[in-house]
């Protein structure tokens, strides 16, 4: 586990608070650099939209979901990750999982709540979308709980809740560490934040218990939130979407994306919180191997998508396959192939895979793939669906490049909030994985 | 009065808990940085009440998820696509993430009443307890028993001990 | 508890509704359609069709809630085109209507499939989940120099940006005709009484409006014709327009 000698439990407290504790000036810079980026590219172009209307974006009455649709899916495609890591590894007893579920965590809080942005900038008239919520009002109207949509609301919203509980409870013994650790104001903060936790048995027996039935609630909650994702478009009679092997695609392309954000936000961590001593080769080394798994899964249902589309023979879907693999898009359907499909097989050399740089070259190349799949879908499929004579085409707009690149900025400066807010190594997790201290070790 | 001592090795930790337990002290917390199986075994801690909460909510969840779906659908009835009013396969999938809402947040509410948290007055505690050392803490009153204790206490092998008013 | 029994049955019965109260269908004879569009301007001009321009319009945004569509046959010079009017074709197993969030979009007891502007949030699927790509949405909120705003019908709405709009069969000539034959004596809608406004303009008449539910309506009779198909009927969507194939000479 440990690649430089393991530390002591002393030494655990003192390197995760430190970060926590002590900020440096380039801590600021970058802090402000991804809130203007998130200002200046996201929400300023989003308030122009908001004034003029959705035709500041690049849709049309062919392709009438653009890219707000697709880095919605991109964006909860990103949140599976720290539901595997955490919960699923927890339910299984890996110990690898220790040090860096706390930051996966964290990662699938924050791209969920990117993904609920988007929503607002997708939708016409944001100012009414709290209609797509049961809440009682005057005129006894209700939502339409028959539609994939409200499918989507219900679970994304079940997915935040869950996940916010998750991550807070995992984190209550670290936020004692910390009031203990501070003075002043932070101090009494963390010790409302940690529920004045002392670590007695009983209140770690009532925490493990608690932990374990998030755990068993949450894994199949994420199993189910992308695959309602994914009936947001199998539901549709559309040729290229209406495919019923779109909920284990999107499940498993989820899990796929967030784990190469994972490897990502873990050489960040390491590079930038100094914490080279906690996330080591064995992380890598785990990651390198459900990467892929993870890619070959994939490839294996993108051929059943062709297979099963090609054996079946309707004009439609034959034309948009065709269009797919040979038309004006063309090019990027085959980037996502070699990116998810070709370039994830390096990894099975260790050369590849005990790499930090190379790992991080690779899930990045794998997470612009992912990102092309979504806007394939969107792009292909969506403007040209029955009656020739109303195909249309779909082009982005300045408005929509812009929101993309502010996404990611907004998605940084939360984690930028979270790693001064939250230990990004849990601490007594990580204990877990020690010597214990018995006089014989 | 609280007596507070302070183990840096696990097995004195547990050696010291079960020897004041069958001694017939039953009063005592046993804080550790990470959690130890054999601390809860010490004290008798095998299946936690939480898990009736998750149950009562995963239950609730479903019926109220079901309900909601067929209640609102039946205010107004505006069919849709020629499909049914009270459509089962999508309201199934509304009750299914309704189920898990409610599961995760009555057990959010479990683990407060069960462990007592948050503790709204100031209990015995030494920070490093969240570090690296074991601490046993004994409520007790009167001098006989506390000798009893620090001797059972001493006699495990305690790095430290001391008193601590408890309110 | 036999009324309870009965209810539930209705309720799980797809479509919900025994029979429409009227059920509006058109039939349009493709071998008298001109492809002249007079249908097109009609309807704009009856339901307050935002002037989109022609910029926008290059850019696909265009707000035409009945189009004709052109397609070609063969190469130069046997060139055959035959085009088709393709309006919303109010099915009754509509699949637009399924994922609107917050049932903006309904089957009403008269079969037809009503938008409503005002619950309308925008969120475009039932654009998606359309297959004849009959519905619009408004990108801008569009406005009319003077003095064309003078000309807007009072009986429809004028919509924001943010809200679907498409074909209605023109809901506001059929509630004032369904209100006067209330005022008259409760009696029910004659044929030729309801006449939409892309019908209403048709110089070929092409187009027939009227009630499937009358044996005796013209639309009844025309409806079964051999040359009658329906659009894209193997999607089981059962369009409410039957579409009289052209006789080729």
């Amino acid at each position: 586990m440990f690649d430089h000698g393991q530390p002591s439990y002393a030494d655990v407290n003192k390197d995760v608070l430190s970060t926590m504790l002590e900020t440096g000036p380039r801590y600021w810079m970058l802090l402000g650099t991804t809130i203007s980026i998130a200002v200046i590219c996201f929400f300023m172009p989003w308030l122009y939209q908001l004034f003029v209307g959705i035709g500041a974006a690049g849709m049309n009455r062919n392709a009438v979901w653009g890219t707000y649709i697709s880095n919605f899916i991109f964006w909860i495609g990103l949140s599976h990750s720290g539901t595997l890591l955490s919960a699923v590894l927890h339910i299984t007893n890996s110990h690898w999982r220790k040090s860096i579920y706390r930051s996966a965590e964290a990662m699938t809080l924050f791209s969920l709540m990117t993904a609920a942005l988007f929503i607002m900038v997708h939708v016409g008239r944001v100012w009414f979308v709290h209609w797509t919520f049961p809440i009682p009002n005057p005129m006894g109207l209700w939502p339409n709980f028959r539609s994939p949509l409200m499918f989507d609301v219900m679970a994304i919203t079940t997915y935040l809740t869950a996940s916010s509980i998750f991550i807070y409870m995992g984190s209550v013994p670290d936020f004692a560490a910390v009031r203990d650790a501070s003075t002043g104001l932070r101090r009494r903060l963390y010790t409302i934040f940690s529920f004045g936790w002392r670590g007695t048995a009983r209140e770690w027996h009532t925490l493990g218990w608690a932990y374990t039935f998030f755990a068993v609630f949450v894994i199949p909650l994420a199993v189910s939130v992308h695959s309602i994702v994914s009936w947001d478009f199998a539901l549709s009679i559309v040729p290229g979407l209406h495919h019923t092997i779109f909920a284990p695609y999107f499940v498993c392309g989820a899990i796929y994306s967030g784990t190469a954000g994972i490897v990502t936000v873990m050489y960040c961590l390491r590079k930038f919180l100094g914490f080279e001593k906690y996330i080591g080769q064995v992380h890598l080394d785990n990651l390198g191997k459900l990467l892929i798994t993870l890619s070959l899964i994939w490839s294996y249902i993108n051929i059943l998508e062709l297979f099963s589309t090609w054996f079946g023979g309707t004009s439609f879907e034959i034309e948009a396959l065709k269009f797919r693999l040979t038309g004006f898009y063309a090019p990027l359907y085959w980037e996502m192939i070699t990116f998810c499909a070709f370039v994830p097989l390096l990894m099975l050399w260790k050369k590849f895979r005990l790499s930090w740089n190379k790992m991080l070259v690779i899930s990045i190349l794998i997470n612009i793939g992912m990102l092309t799949e979504r806007c394939i879908m969107v792009a292909t499929s969506l403007p040209r669906k029955f009656l020739p004579d109303a195909f249309g085409f779909y082009l982005p707009s300045w408005v929509e490049i812009s929101i993309t690149v502010g996404s990611f900025a907004i998605f940084a400066t939360l984690f930028l909030i979270f790693i001064k807010w939250v230990p990004a190594v849990s601490i007594y997790e990580v204990k877990e994985t020690l010597k214990p201290l018995r006089r014989d070790s | 009065m609280a007596i507070v001592a302070t183990f840096a090795y696990e097995e004195d930790f547990i050696a010291a808990a079960k020897d004041l337990k069958s001694s017939g002290f039953d009063d005592i917390s046993l804080l550790s940085p990470l959690p130890l199986e054999e601390a809860q075994e010490v004290l008798g801690l095998e299946k936690s009440p939480v898990r009736h909460f998750s149950l009562a909510g995963a239950i609730i969840g479903a019926a109220f998820g079901f309900a909601m779906c067929v209640a609102t659908a039946l205010v107004f009835i505006l069919p849709t696509g020629g499909r049914a009013i009270i459509a089962l396969p999508s309201y199934l999938v509304i009750t299914y993430e309704m189920t898990i809402l409610l599961g995760v947040l009555f057990t959010l509410f479990g683990f407060h009443i069960v462990s007592g948290l948050p503790a709204w007055h100031d209990k015995p505690y030494l920070e490093s307890a969240n570090i690296d050392r074991f601490v046993v803490v004994v409520d007790s009153t009167d001098g006989e028993r506390t000798a009893r204790a620090e001797a059972i206490i001493r006699g495990a092998g305690a790095e430290e001990i001391t008193h601590m008013e408890v309110e | 508890m036999s009324t309870i029994v009965e209810k539930l049955k209705a309720y799980s019965k797809p479509g919900y509704y025994d029979e429409f109260d009227y059920h509006w269908t058109m039939t349009i004879d493709l071998d008298r359609c001109t492809g002249c569009e007079a249908c097109v301007v009609a309807c704009q001009a009856e339901n307050n069709l935002p002037i989109v321009g022609e910029k926008r319009y290059a850019r696909n945004r265009e707000i035409e809630w009945i189009r004709i569509e052109r397609y070609w046959e063969g190469d130069y010079p046997d060139v055959k085109m035959g085009f088709i009017p393709i309006l919303c074709q109010h099915c009754d197993d509509a699949p637009c209507e399924t994922v609107c969030p917050v049932f903006a979009t309904y089957h009403n007891r008269d079969g037809l499939n009503t938008q409503v502007y005002n619950r309308c949030i925008g969120t475009r699927s039932c654009a998606i989940y359309c297959p004849y790509e009959v519905r619009y949405f408004n990108w801008f909120t569009y406005t009319w120099d003077e003095p064309l705003e003078q000309q807007l019908n009072p009986d429809v709405t004028v919509r924001e940006k943010g809200v679907m709009e498409k074909c209605t069969f023109c809901i506001q000539r059929i509630r004032i005709a369904k209100d006067n034959a209330k005022d008259d004596d409760k009696r029910r809608v004659r044929d030729g009484e309801i006449v939409p406004a892309c019908v209403q303009s048709c110089p070929t008449e092409a187009m027939v409006f009227g009630d499937s539910n009358d044996p005796e309506a013209e639309v009844s009779k025309k409806m079964k014709n051999e040359r009658g198909y329906k659009v894209l009927e193997e999607l089981n969507t059962t369009p409410s327009i039957v579409y009289l194939k052209k006789a080729h000479a």
